[in-house]
């Protein structure tokens, strides 16, 4: 691969080198894409505060993320790369804060800016081993050189870490359910779309550097995607606001990834050059999937907040009526964010399982464990995300209203109110998700060069027919099945006769008045499964029961708590805070005494030089 | 190929329903009653064609579609079964996966539609298939593994055996571990009794039946055909793993395929006359046992192999 920019700059260890490999490009494509939706959305999105707040600064700073993201997947050198991370961090930052007279606000961006730079921290150290090894800072000369293994090993776990908080891998992802739901809707498409993205991005750049890694690397990453996806999709089943579960989503998505690159490592590591090219194929194929129907589900979710002025799941209902494109949107994106077939989500699931199955075959025992574990996992995070965008659709846009929603006084046949500007970057989007979902020979090629990279094969060495004829096949069975569709809708139509339908109430066991309030709530959807599993959720329930003959008003409160942050991360953090309190208080207050310190230091030094 | 296609789906359409029929008379018999005609099920469903729906004014397109798509489902679904003599006309490397995929699909819409009626009662039971489709579908899978193992292929068509014979003699142990989750699973995904029972009228225990209250003509139409040609689909994949006959004779195969049929149907009428349905809290321990089962089956055949 060829440089395709390059420029002299005046910054020591730096130089201004961009390139463009097969790798880069899949995650140029997701960032393109989800830029220029996101932009387009905004447009209409931010017109309401037009005088009311200041734009520009936003506009500025939405481009230099834009600028950022694009200089990360291109940069072929240390510095650049890690300008442009830090870049992409700020920028994203004040993103973050657009609403920033609310405190939670200001909260959340200041936990992204914290854990971003907690994470920047190993950044540098695994860039520095890295070089140092090396004996340069532009990344074709780091590949070149040859790491031991414990070395490689530590630069794999220092690359988990860093960009692990960033992908959002638990439990380091405390920082993204509170971002995404305090920025504005845009923003949130953008950092679940492409930023926590571009932690994956680090992960296959080092993991392309790295070209031979110890076996247990692979295992590891697939552990990782294991608990990720399945605490994420259990997570955001639990939640109540619409943007956090949407968040908590995208753990799950990134963990399916982790599992696809990890299948493609173990594959690389055991010289299986066909397993290492479906793995790392399906994972970066579901990077862009999960950009383009995340960005479409965070666009349409905001289009329904904006509407409603309300995320709470459980006071929505029966938005559909006021908004019938929106609802479609979201369906599709459901749909897709299911990995159900006719939609993009499958075809990638499809390879990453094709590929756990395949390990199965030809992997030693060790490895015919793991991918069993990841395909039941898979399985489970299949099943468990149709349940919570069964229950998110269901009761936002279906029913009624469970509470009184401003922006939907009279639904009755006015058709959908939402500005152009945000509508057509939403039907691009799913447009995209239904074209990837019935013809992803394309993409999948596409993508499948990616794999090829990360794997360091020509991908004319692999027969790649063995996964391409059975997807043809997939595609031509969902064609049929759509045709199947379309004929029943036919046959019921003719069998309806031309008379309209009756349309009544709902049968109430009886009751002639139901109150839109005794519909089936989000939370009593997903109570069976938190149930279930409520002792590693925290699940907790309480109030709720009625008592005495004429019962009062009862009060009934269920929620899930992070167990990375209540029992990891605020304990750790609270214990910090009263370490350094007490190291503080025994400090002596003296100019003098520091004097001293600084004095004692460079004897130290200087014994230390001279030995 | 196109032939053959339609030939399947006219088999499976045609003979699905009868298998419920079956299942009535045994129940019936097994309560000292004479039951209904073994036809009962195409009387129904003729009867249904020719009615009218109606709908609430909380719907949406999504209840109306739902019906469609569910029946759809299964047809497809049925393209990559192999029934007896009938070869599956579409078979690949990979088609469970498909076929997970598209039964998921059909679920989706079910629940969307339950919850579009905007009433408790249907949130409910689309509530519980949610939870209770998480587990069946790892034990489902958990099996697929264990027979893909065995046959080394990801095709179900190989799986079965229509091509290459499963032995019994050979893989015994692992195979009736995975006949009997397998079994587990058939009934809880076919709303059969001890984890669902499709008879009951009261709404708070049901799970399949409760998210089918609103329903009505043409549309209740495709939902019962679409849930006999499930149980048939289930059953298809079941038979020949306990029976796996290998003859020259097509008309030997499809005899003792549809033998199959008729005895499972049977062994599920007489499961349902003798047992209870279990307390709702209680399935999820099932599905459970079923994944545990399966999960030993594995082990078996990884031991073997």
């Amino acid at each position: 691969m060829k440089n395709i920019f390059q420029m002299t700059w005046q910054v020591p260890f730096g130089e201004f080198v961009l390139k463009l490999d097969p790798l880069s490009l899949v995650f140029l494509l997701a960032v393109t894409i989800l830029l220029l939706c996101a932009g387009v959305y905004a447009v209409g999105y931010m017109r309401p505060y037009q005088g009311k707040k200041p734009l520009l600064p936003h506009i500025f700073f939405y481009l230099l993320f834009a600028f950022s993201l694009v200089l990360i997947v291109t940069a072929n050198n240390v510095i650049l790369f890690l300008g442009a991370w830090e870049t992409m961090t700020i920028s994203t930052y004040f993103l973050i804060i657009f609403f920033d007279e609310k405190e939670s606000v200001r909260k959340a961006g200041f936990l992204y800016l914290i854990a971003s730079h907690c994470a920047t921290f190993c950044l540098f150290l695994m860039f520095f081993l890295m070089a140092h090894a090396a004996g340069s800072m532009n990344f074709d000369m780091i590949a070149r050189a040859s790491f031991p293994p414990v070395l490689s090993g530590t630069i794999f776990l220092l690359a988990l870490a860093g960009f692990g908080v960033k992908a959002g891998f638990l439990p380091s992802h405390i920082w993204l359910p509170y971002a995404h739901p305090a920025a504005p809707s845009h923003i949130s498409a953008l950092l679940s779309g492409v930023a926590i993205k571009m932690g994956i991005y680090g992960i296959c750049r080092v993991l392309w550097i790295m070209d031979i890694l110890p076996d247990w690397c692979g295992y590891l990453l697939v552990v990782i995607g294991v608990i990720c996806g399945i605490m994420g999709v259990l997570y955001a089943l639990g939640q109540h606001e619409l943007k956090k579960l949407l968040a908590y989503h995208s753990i799950e998505n990134i963990g399916i990834i982790a599992i696809g690159l990890g299948v493609g490592l173990l594959g690389r590591s055991y010289h299986l050059p066909f397993l290492a090219v479906l793995g790392f194929g399906g994972g970066l194929l579901h990077v862009l999937n999960h950009s383009l129907f995340k960005g479409l589900l965070f666009l349409a979710a905001g289009s329904v907040i904006q509407k409603t002025h309300s995320g709470e799941i459980d006071k929505l209902g029966g938005v559909a009526k006021a908004m019938p494109v929106t609802s479609v949107l979201f369906l599709v994106g459901a749909l897709s964010i299911c990995g159900l077939p006719l939609f993009n989500g499958f075809i990638s699931e499809f390879i990453v399982f094709f590929g756990l199955f395949q390990g199965m075959f030809t992997l030693p025992l060790s490895g015919v464990i793991f991918c069993v574990w990841g395909i039941l996992s898979l399985a489970l995070m299949g099943a468990l995300a149709l349940a919570c965008f069964s229950k998110v659709y269901g009761a936002v846009f279906s029913g009624q209203p469970r509470s009184i929603l401003e922006g939907l006084e009279d639904p009755a046949g006015k058709g959908e109110s939402t500005s152009k500007w945000m509508l057509i970057p939403m039907i691009v989007l799913a447009g995209v998700c239904v074209w990837i979902g019935l013809a992803p020979r394309a993409m999948a090629m596409f993508t499948f060069l990616g794999g090829a990279y990360l794997t360091h094969v020509e991908l004319s060495m692999v027969d790649l027919g063995q996964v391409f004829i059975p997807l043809t096949m997939v595609i031509g069975v969902l064609l049929l099945f759509i045709a199947l569709i379309m004929g029943l809708i036919v046959i019921r139509r003719l069998l309806l006769g031309a008379e309209s339908t009756p349309v009544r109430e709902a049968w109430g066991c009886g009751f002639t008045r139901v109150s839109a309030r005794s519909q089936y709530t989000a939370s009593s959807f997903a109570r069976m499964i938190l149930d279930f599993v409520k002792n590693l959720l925290f699940f907790r329930r309480e109030g709720g029961m009625v008592e005495g003959i004429f019962p009062v008003k009862v009060r009934l409160e269920s929620s899930v708590r992070d167990v990375a942050e209540e029992k990891g991360f605020r304990p750790l953090l609270t214990g910090l805070t009263l370490l350094s309190r007490k190291i503080d208080a025994g400090r002596v207050h003296y100019t003098q005494m520091y004097l001293m310190y600084i004095f004692l230091f460079l004897i130290f030094l200087l014994v230390w030089k001279l030995k | 190929m196109i032939l053959s296609i339609f030939f399947h789906w006219f088999f499976v359409c045609l003979t699905a329903p009868f298998f419920l029929g079956v299942i009535g008379r045994v129940k019936a018999f097994a309560s000292g009653k004479v039951g209904p005609p073994l036809l009962q099920p195409y009387f129904d469903l003729g009867k249904l064609f020719r009615k009218r729906s109606i709908y609430s004014r909380n719907m949406t397109w999504v209840f109306r579609l739902a019906p469609a798509v569910t029946f759809a489902a299964m047809l497809a679904v049925s393209l990559l079964v192999p029934f007896g003599a009938l070869k599956a006309p579409v078979q690949f490397e990979g088609d469970i996966l498909l076929i997970v995929g598209v039964l998921a699909l059909s679920r989706f819409f079910m629940i969307a539609a339950a919850m579009d009626t905007g009433f408790s009662m249907e949130g409910m039971g689309a509530s519980r298939e949610a939870f209770f489709a998480c587990l069946s579908e790892v034990a489902l899978f958990m099996n697929f593994i264990t027979l893909a193992l065995l046959a080394h292929s990801l095709s179900l068509s190989r799986m079965l055996g229509a091509d290459s014979p499963v032995s019994w003699n050979l893989l015994g142990p692992a195979l009736l571990l995975v006949v009997a989750s397998f079994f587990i699973v058939f009934l809880a995904e076919n709303c059969r009794i001890p984890i669902d029972d499709p008879d009951t009228h009261l709404e708070l225990t049901m799970i399949h039946e409760v998210m089918l209250l609103e329903h009505g003509g043409v549309d209740l139409a495709y939902m019962f055909y679409a849930a006999a040609v499930k149980f048939f689909i289930f059953a298809a994949i079941l038979v020949p793993i306990i029976l796996p006959v290998q003859t020259e004779y097509l008309c030997v195969r499809m005899m003792s395929f549809l033998g199959g049929m008729l005895g499972l149907s049977v062994l599920v009428g007489i499961v349902e006359s003798s047992m209870a349905r279990i307390r709702l809290d209680r399935v999820r321990n099932l599905l459970l046992i079923s994944f545990a089962l399966a999960f030993f089956g594995l082990i078996v055949a990884l031991w073997r192999g």
